[in-house]
């Protein structure tokens, strides 16, 4: 360690050192390693390995819509390093932990006997609000209830390991342990390959084997992972785990119970669905038997359970497991189910609610941590000695006026782990999630979990909530050898066999407006780009000029009152309105808001979109997140070359999609929608611009003002090489299908697209509305006239303007039809009974 | 006494309900007093799908879904019932001590002890909170039958509370009928149990249907009778007994059951999820029980 000095805290047992300062065995060739590198060179890895994170869209938190960007998910790549020695006690310690859990949730949905025979009082149980009543006598195929257990495990400073949490609920993190192992294996091959770690490939195979094989139907089970949504904090992993696996990531508007099953809805009608693996808590699963409130659910779902149609995993109903009172209880309740006590033991627990033990606590409240039974937004384990005098008085008030609700344990003291924090390596104290699965006759234990260490040195919650950083979890051969068969790094190899053909139809109609809103924001970005450079340009440009460019920033923006009817003083500093049209993420119709839409959209349909894509989508992101500060200076200091990063990431992105996305459904509906928004925002910048009847010195400028936004201006002067005229212009923009910018192209590759989507095979020759629509409008574009076109008339190109707006009302059309056809409308829902009170 | 019910559920939409899913407790469940014979269900609109299942309590739950659009939806349960009395009628004023119950369920191993406590518990809408047991106390004293008590709490609740439907909804918390003294059958239902519960007493919400007698030479009418809804509570050595606070009365004969659960949450007559059906639809029940 000759870079980074690391001191181990006095009494506090180290990970990596002993007591005498001797590095201990296991962590000899890690650290030998670290040196080796060095702090400079450590340093970069860790920026590579968080812009690899970054890229893969690894984020834990909200997408706030006006500035913050995604919390990237934090690695610090210092590993954990267990040996596998060591790690044989803990899983076997896990692995009895988890069959005992089992058996404990086969009693409390079953008979009950560990009531009926005062192993547990009937309290414990019947007053904890995960304990769902309707989920009564539900049984799961095969040998486990409990099909998924995580536990949160800590080395307590006397050596030992002690269990403080149970996540049975929908226990999350094995996405984020899968995503840290890919980037370890990325940044720090060697050190890596060299140290024979156990993989956890395995664990997942396991996963997706099991439940693939709960369904009933043998026969191609369709397999699907409901998220309650792009806001969840845990999105990323929910989208990660489904790619890894294979299965549709669907939200609860996506399925439907009919007849006693379950269907997800897609394109091509509706798909029964056999499997859920799913991520929303289980009192919201339901709405007619459990939250009534729940917008997250779906209505009779936990009846199609009870007839055995569809399976959950976990089951619904397992959140019970969680309540921290049984632990207080587990040494009896193993001895009932086991027939012995846990080899794993838990963190000391007194329950509030038992006499003996208030009175045990209620002397000393400040050496404890107070934690409520049940795990909700508002109710987070509390160190009351860290209180201040007022938030004490009134916490302690809660817990005395209900004391059963809470349960009292010991603040753990917990060994210290090397962790690289702002630049140097310093203990810090770490928590491991374990991650089991049930599998024929047992359970699987993934090797290692997700470590988390606490932001300081006495970190006493450690949570990502809290930005906490993760690391990746080695179990190693306690001697790496260096010269082995190389194994080479552990890539993901995606299982992905789910057919592509029936996407929920939320997911493509997400495509269809990804597509619309990024070709709308490109469009306006190069408008504004162009009246940036031609206001600021050194040939001052006309009155009429001016007045007609800013116009048509209002109308391509539809952000009224704007430049429409403006006062002098407006139309002389049109600075602000301007900058707002770029930035201004509060007013419809704003670059800033046309993106913010289109991200939305992509979140929405994270799982189709390929790395390179979300790498992209990240420097949009980025790019919007940096705009203020580049527009800071207005319109006096070349704004449009902050609009460049944009326009450059979003020609990336439409490039993309054409040359990586396959040519499935989904990339069809994101085609139309460019086609069709393209068509609908150059004929609305020619309306703007050609339309209005001028002297002949303005229209050439806003001729050339139309051709450079269009990107044609340089094919038209190598064509023409002639002054700018209304006929050749328009034969360029509107009827030349050569020119990718131009109507006509549009049109015609429109059509193509709608030709090729799903039909009902038994229709006749007649075509379907939207491909009316669309030929109408091909037809109304390739028959004008360009003479017509350009004839004036009462101050206007009349036929012009008619055929303009003709054309996008057809557009209009095209894009009802199609969403009438494919997309789905969610009538919303309500109770019946309006029970406000959810259990 | 063998009765035929017939309860009848009307919903009237503003707006197309284009499908729905509900979950019904009108069959009639068994008890120790009472057999349900049969029971017939018509839906219109046709169900698409229905089943039936015992509940966590014990109690026929019936499920259905409906896919096709409609403005009015109309259940119809007609069931065939046999009840008898109670046992306990003679013996309220001997029995169980309230002190003597008290020490049971703390101490006692028995299975029914232990599950009883389920119902010492809040439950969705019933909060405990002081002002239930202040209202209750005075009249469990350590000494007296513990029956004896429930049945002077039952009297309370009938002296002091006006029946009045205009004075709350389902939503209307316990402490605001305390404070009104008014209500309808679930309120007080509701509000005994809370008393109960607060006195350290398991109680049940038993929700049925009572028959009405026309008064001295009056013809009854066909649907005058209501669903009704009374508490069964909890004695140590004596078992579940049931009471009635609107009318009275240990639950007789006239008391015809159709489910129990910790409070209305649990036996909800009709509930769901509709999709569509705009604002505040209206809902009409009829319920008629008639001696066969």
């Amino acid at each position: 360690m000759v870079e980074f000095t690391y001191t181990p805290q006095p009494n506090i047992i180290d990970e990596a050192f002993a007591a005498d300062g001797e590095t201990k065995p296991h962590w000899q060739y890690l650290l030998d390693g670290l040196s080796a590198l060095g702090a400079d060179a450590f340093a970069d890895r860790h920026n590579k390995a968080q812009r690899i994170l970054r890229d893969d869209g690894a984020t834990y938190n909200i997408y706030s819509e006006q500035n913050a960007p995604d919390h990237a998910w934090k690695l610090d790549l210092v590993p954990s390093l267990i040996t596998s020695q060591e790690w044989g006690k803990i899983e076997a310690g896990l692995l009895e932990r988890s069959e005992l859990f089992n058996l404990f949730l086969k009693d409390i949905y079953g008979s009950r006997d560990l009531i009926r025979t005062g192993v547990i009082p009937p309290e414990a149980l019947f007053l904890h609000r995960g304990f769902l009543r309707p989920c009564q006598g539900v049984n799961l195929p095969g040998d486990h209830q409990l099909l998924l257990h995580s536990v949160d495990l800590v080395r307590a400073n006397d050596g030992s390991f002690c269990v403080l949490t149970d996540r049975t609920q929908s226990p999350s993190g094995a996405g984020y342990a899968l995503e840290n192992r890919t980037v370890m294996s990325r940044v720090l091959p060697s050190m890596f390959r060299d140290s024979h770690v156990h993989r956890l490939a395995q664990f997942f195979q396991k996963l997706r084997t099991k439940l693939t094989s709960l369904s009933a139907n043998q026969d191609q089970p369709r397999v699907v992972v409901l998220t309650p949504g792009t806001h969840n904090e845990a999105y990323f992993e929910h989208a990660y785990l489904a790619n890894y696996l294979g299965f549709h990531l669907v939200q609860s508007g996506d399925l439907i119970v009919r007849n006693g099953y379950v269907w997800m809805k897609s394109l091509d009608g509706l798909s029964r669905v056999d499997v859920i693996l799913r991520r929303v808590d289980d009192s919201y699963c339901d709405p007619v038997e459990l939250r009534g409130d729940s917008q997250l659910g779906v209505p009779n779902l936990l009846e199609v359970v009870r007839a055995g149609r569809v399976v959950i995993a976990n089951p619904l109903g397992s959140g019970v497991l969680e309540n921290p009172i049984f632990i207080k209880y587990l040494p009896a309740i193993s001895q009932a189910l086991l027939g012995r006590e846990l080899r794993l033991p838990s963190v000391v627990t007194h329950w509030l609610g038992d006499d003996h033990d208030y009175h045990k606590v209620k002397h000393s409240f400040d050496d404890w941590v107070i934690k409520p039974i049940y795990r909700g937004e508002l109710q987070k384990s509390v160190l009351v000695s860290q209180l201040s005098k007022a938030e004490r008085a009134s916490f302690l008030a809660k817990v005395q006026a209900k004391p059963e609700h809470f349960v009292a344990q010991p603040a753990v003291e917990t060994t210290h782990l090397p962790s690289y924090c702002d630049g140097v390596i310093a203990p810090r104290p770490a928590i491991m999630r374990s991650f089991s699965v049930a599998t024929e006759g047992s359970y699987t234990i993934m090797p290692g979990g997700l470590t988390r260490v606490g932001l300081s040195e006495r970190s006493f919650v450690i949570s990502n909530q809290a930005g906490a950083f993760s690391k990746d979890t080695w179990v190693i051969a306690s001697e790496p050898e260096r010269a082995s068969s190389a194994k080479g790094g552990e890539q993901p190899t995606p299982m992905r066999d789910a057919d592509l053909i029936s996407l929920p139809s939320r997911v493509v109609e997400n495509l269809f407006w990804m597509g619309r809103y990024a070709e709308r924001a490109e469009s306006l970005l190069r408008l504004l780009r162009t009246v940036f450079v031609l206001l600021n340009s050194e040939e001052p440009i006309s009155e009429v000029c001016r007045r007609q460019l800013l116009l048509s920033v209002t109308e391509m923006t539809s952000m009224l009152p704007g430049f429409k009817d403006a006062p002098e003083s407006l139309l002389n500093n049109p600075g602000d309105e301007l900058i707002a049209a770029v930035a201004d993420g509060n007013r419809m119709g704003s670059v800033r808001s046309t993106l913010n839409a289109m991200l939305y959209c992509s979140d929405e349909s994270k799982e189709l979109l390929s790395s390179d894509t979300l790498r992209v989508i990240n420097d949009i992101r980025d790019a919007l997140y940096a705009l203020d500060e580049d527009l800071a200076g207005g319109l006096a200091s070349a704004p449009e070359e902050a609009l460049d990063p944009l326009v450059t990431a979003l020609m990336a992105l439409s490039g993309l999609s054409q040359e990586s996305m396959l040519r499935g459904v989904g990339w069809r509906f994101m085609q139309i929608g460019r086609r069709l928004e393209r068509t609908v925002q150059t004929a609305a910048i020619i309306e703007s611009l050609i339309v209005p009847e001028v002297n002949e010195q303005d229209q050439s400028a806003l001729i050339q003002a139309l051709l450079q936004m269009l990107e044609n201006l340089i094919s038209y002067r190598r064509r023409y090489r002639a002054r700018m005229g209304v006929q050749s212009s328009l034969d360029l923009v509107m009827l030349d299908t050569s020119n990718p910018r131009s109507l006509l192209f549009q049109l015609e590759e429109l059509s193509k697209h709608l030709k090729e989507l799903p039909k009902v095979p038994e229709t006749r020759h007649e075509l379907a509305l939207e491909e009316r629509a669309a030929l109408q409008a091909e037809a109304l574009i390739k028959l004008s006239l360009l003479k017509e076109l350009s004839l004036r008339e009462d101050g206007q190109r009349k036929i012009l303007k008619n055929h303009l707006e003709q054309l996008t009302e057809l557009m209009g059309a095209v894009s009802r039809y199609i969403s009438d056809k494919y997309f789905d409308h969610k009538n919303s829902s309500q109770q019946l009974v309006r029970n406000t009170i959810g259990e | 006494m063998l009765y035929r019910i017939c309860h009848i559920t009307e919903y009237l939409y503003n707006a197309p309900v284009s499908h729905c899913y509900n979950l019904a407790h009108i069959i009639p469940r068994t008890s120790h007093r009472q057999k349900c014979i049969s029971t017939d269900i018509s839906i219109n609109p046709t169900a698409a799908f229905k089943s039936i299942r015992d509940d966590y309590f014990g109690n026929r739950a019936y499920h259905f879904e409906i896919q096709r659009s409609h403005k009015k939806l109309v259940l119809t349960a007609t069931s065939k019932v046999e009840t008898r009395e109670q046992f306990y009628d003679a013996k309220l004023d001997a029995g169980t001590t309230c002190a003597d119950a008290w020490q049971l369920l703390n101490y006692a191993k028995e299975a029914e002890f232990l599950f009883a406590r389920e119902f010492l518990l809040e439950s969705p809408m019933i909060k405990l909170q002081p002002a239930l047991r202040e209202y209750a106390e005075p009249l469990f004293t350590p000494e007296k039958p513990l029956l004896q008590a429930v049945m002077e709490l039952t009297q309370l609740i009938f002296r002091e509370f006006k029946y009045s439907p205009e004075a709350t909804t389902i939503a209307t918390p316990l402490e605001e009928v305390l404070e009104k003294k008014q209500g309808v059958c679930q309120d007080f239902a509701h509000l005994q149990i809370g008393c109960l519960r607060a006195m350290g007493i398991p109680a049940k919400y038993v929700s049925g249907y009572i028959e009405t007698l026309p008064a001295p030479g009056e013809v009854k009418l066909v649907g005058s009778d209501a669903t009704h809804a009374w508490v069964s509570a909890f004695c140590p050595g004596q078992g579940w007994v049931e009471f009635d606070p609107t009318n009275n009365c240990i639950a007789a004969e006239q008391h015809v059951l159709t489910a129990w659960g910790r409070d209305y949450y649990d036996v909800t007559p009709l509930k769901g999820v509709i999709f569509g059906g705009g604002e505040s639809p209206i809902l009409n029940v009829s319920v008629d029980v008639a001696r066969i």
